[in-house]
């Protein structure tokens, strides 16, 4: 038995197959997908719980974990190879004897690891998502959830009136006790949308996943069971309003447009500031290298690249290479790809490893706010002179 | 290759980089835009599965000890072997600071005799290329050889360069330091050797109870007829960096696509370096980069030609950077020029200011200066 305990264990969701991602998370899970040139999704919640003081992470894996995996490994560049603590992987496994099951939901895949929260002793536990783009200190949140003398306390961000609907609405008295959860509501009473990041008292939360599970009917889910179970017992739950930037990059236009936030500095994300580093683990690669042909403005470049073609408005990742009269604008390319001479790529997202052929074309220039996203899919390959149109995915 | 140790030396020449090596040794001299010139050594001995390595320091040894931290980045933080830095004073037979290499050899002998491998690799730090260790381990035994001294071919640029006469089989049948610069091309040794730990002890313990300090005259050329000295001559492309004017040429020809392809493509693997966490590169709209070679963590708006950028460097509207290198944390303010210029770390130049050099010359602009 582990005898140090810890007052807050991080649970990281990070099972989730990240369908609408199509063939992006083919090959990995959705949080071990490349954002911002040298970062995976995973990196905001390790990083914003480093920052936060949180040192003993569960990350509960189930899709495609060995990238995960092995991204992850001992937690090192996240400073998370702890004595006591640190990051722990949790596929689902076999108790007892019996064939495991595998995670139902988000609320059973922390059921099944009761005994691993349990060993940690903790007060409080943080749930969080592997596939949100946000830099939180997760430590005033928990200083409010003292405060509230709440059982349950859920991060809430606000959003336009007409996007409610999309997401799981809180519904709060004047003192930020929710009242009322609601989930896509089509006449939304209020525009306090969840973040998928809970602060539960162990305790209470650990009886209400055992009833849930001996739920025959349950989806074994936070939002559909869980909170509203709570609510229904009487329980305190308290809205956390976070006016940072946050943004779930669930699906491929909001994984281009978070992508672009962090190009434009006026999104509300800066990652170069150093109060708060998000930390990745590196690659081994020289600098990168700008060609004779090269031109590159309002743009990203990662180590390892080599470009002598035209980047405008784009951010690419470690390891590409654009050659030269290739044109790259308002896309995303991860890393590794390849860019051949004369391609042109236009909002578009091309994946890990994609080769785009000479003066093949990907995407096009769209004006207002009707776009879509081309996407090549990771090692994906564009023949010489192919056209992939509009919106259009290929593999 | 678990048979091998190695000792590397921190510094050897330094006094040669004049503002340059101001605040540090050579091993920890920056190098293409984020590295420093030990990670290549370090990199090539962890790469070929050398990982007992003892690093000898002489002086400014603090940037080093930085750099280095535990060995983690370059997987040496081991329960067995791992990194060991020995500071000047470990020596307890010598009351100084050590002369030349043998005596700080001498010092350190407790670490060749405990370690259980068979082999050493002594190396300075100052080597640019991409070596693989086990090759020069298995050529060093089919050879027959005692001491295996890497080589390659090159114009001698700088004075005490250690010049090689082979015979058809790569023995070393003759050898000259040379005093000056020449432009003959010529085999030249790297100052990295490979033997049996047993020739090492033996060559230091005798020479150093004689009084003889220099490695390279004492053990290597006072030997060339008594021992059994092969060369290892590398193909690809070898730097030695000694001078100002070196790692200036060096630097400049890491943006030689070739060159760098065999630097970081090379038979020796990866090459390692301190992690720093930095963002990708910013580009904004004013922004003209060509042909050089930019670290993560810059923020450009400025003109930048033929130069390398190291890691967080900031590029003002109106500055133009051409044929230079700015190391670490320099801020190129507006309107501001450098030509043939080496900004050190933590180097602002003020709005509208103008430096250049020659390429013979290049200026130097030292540590955390601001002009």
């Amino acid at each position: 038995m582990l005898s140090l305990k810890k007052e807050t264990v991080a649970m990281l969701l990070a099972g989730g197959q990240g369908t609408r991602l199509y063939s992006l998370t083919r090959d990995v899970a959705k949080p071990a997908v490349s954002f911002g040139g040298k970062y995976r999704i995973i990196d905001f919640p390790l990083s914003n719980c480093v920052n936060s003081n949180i040192d003993t992470i569960g990350v509960l894996t189930q899709y495609k974990p060995f990238d995960l995996n092995q991204y992850i490994g001992n937690g090192q560049p996240w400073d998370l190879d702890r004595l006591s603590g640190g990051v722990f992987v949790l596929p689902p496994y076999s108790r007892g004897g019996e064939a495991g099951d595998w995670y139902k939901g988000t609320a059973n895949a922390i059921y099944q690891n009761i005994e691993f929260v349990d060993k940690f002793s903790p007060e409080y536990v943080l749930v969080l998502s592997g596939d949100h783009i946000y830099k939180m200190d997760y430590d005033k949140m928990l200083d409010y959830h003292k405060e509230k003398g709440a059982d349950c306390t859920i991060a809430v961000i606000n959003v336009p009136l007409s996007e409610a609907s999309r997401f799981g609405i809180m519904n709060t008295n004047p003192d930020n006790s929710v009242y009322e959860f609601e989930e896509k509501p089509k006449q939304p009473k209020s525009t306090n949308a969840s973040m998928g990041i809970y602060i539960f008292n162990w305790q209470k939360l650990r009886k209400y996943l055992i009833e849930d599970e001996n739920d025959p009917n349950s989806s074994n889910d936070f939002g559909k069971n869980i909170i509203p179970n709570m609510l229904k017992d009487g329980q305190k739950l308290f809205a956390y309003n976070f006016d940072g930037y946050w943004k779930d990059v669930g699906t491929i236009a909001s994984l281009w447009e978070a992508n672009m936030d962090i190009i434009n500095e006026n999104s509300g994300i800066n990652l170069a500031d150093n109060s708060w580093k998000i930390y990745a683990r590196n690659t081994a690669e020289h600098p990168h290298v700008t060609g004779q042909n090269a031109k590159i403005m309002n743009s990203l470049v990662t180590e390892g690249c080599e470009i002598d073609g035209t980047v405008i408005n784009s951010v690419i990742s470690s390891g590409v290479t654009i050659a030269e009269g290739a044109i790259v604008e308002n896309s995303v390319i991860m890393p590794n790809a390849q860019i051949e001479a004369g391609a042109e790529i236009k909002y578009a997202i091309v994946g890990q490893g994609a080769v785009v052929g000479k003066c093949a074309k990907v995407g096009e220039s769209q004006n207002g706010d009707q776009w879509q996203i081309a996407v090549v899919g990771p090692y994906g390959k564009v023949a010489d002179k192919a056209v992939v149109k509009i919106g259009e995915m290929v593999d | 290759m678990n048979n091998i140790i190695s000792v590397i030396f921190a510094s050897d020449q330094e006094t040669k980089l004049d503002n340059l090596a101001l605040h540090r040794t050579a091993a920890s001299l920056p190098f293409a835009g984020r590295y420093r010139c030990i990670d290549f050594t370090l990199s090539n001995l962890v790469n070929s599965q050398i990982t007992s390595i003892g690093i000898i320091t002489r002086s400014n040894y603090s940037s080093l000890m930085d750099h280095i931290r535990m060995g983690r980045d370059w997987d040496l933080n081991r329960k067995n072997g791992g990194i060991t830095v020995f500071p000047p004073y470990a020596s307890n037979t010598s009351r100084n600071v050590f002369k030349g290499k043998i005596e700080a050899l001498y010092g350190i002998l407790e670490f060749f005799t405990k370690a259980p491998e068979d082999y050493v690799i002594v190396t300075n730090s100052n080597v640019i290329a991409s070596i693989n260790f086990e090759d020069v381990y298995n050529e060093h035994i089919k050879s027959g050889a005692d001491i295996t001294v890497v080589s390659y071919t090159a114009k001698p640029t700088t004075s005490k360069r250690l010049l090689l006469e082979l015979d058809g089989n790569n023995k070393v049948v003759g050898t000259r330091i040379t005093q000056t610069a020449s432009e003959n091309e010529t085999e030249i040794g790297t100052n990295i050797y490979l033997m049996k730990k047993d020739i090492l002890v033996e060559q230091v313990v005798d020479n150093f109870e004689r009084g003889y300090i220099d490695f390279e005259k004492n053990i290597i050329q006072q030997n060339v007829d008594k021992l059994n000295i092969h060369a290892y001559h590398l193909t690809q492309h070898c730097a030695l960096i000694d001078d100002v004017k070196s790692y200036y040429a060096e630097s400049m020809l890491v943006l030689n696509a070739k060159i760098r392809s065999e630097l970081f493509d090379g038979p020796g693997g990866n090459v390692y370096t301190k992690v720093k966490d930095s963002v990708p590169t910013r580009y904004r709209d004013n922004a003209v980069v060509q042909n050089s070679l930019i670290a993560d963590g810059c923020d450009i708006n400025g003109t930048v030609i033929n130069s390398i950028l190291f890691r967080g460097v900031v590029v003002e509207e109106g500055a133009e950077i051409k044929n230079s290198i700015v190391m670490e944390g320099g801020i190129i303010k507006k309107d501001a020029t450098l030509d043939y210029t080496i900004t050190d770390k933590n180097v602002t130049i003020t709005e509208d200011k103008h430096m250049s050099g020659t390429e013979m010359f290049v200026t130097v602009i030292p540590k955390n200066k601001t002009v």
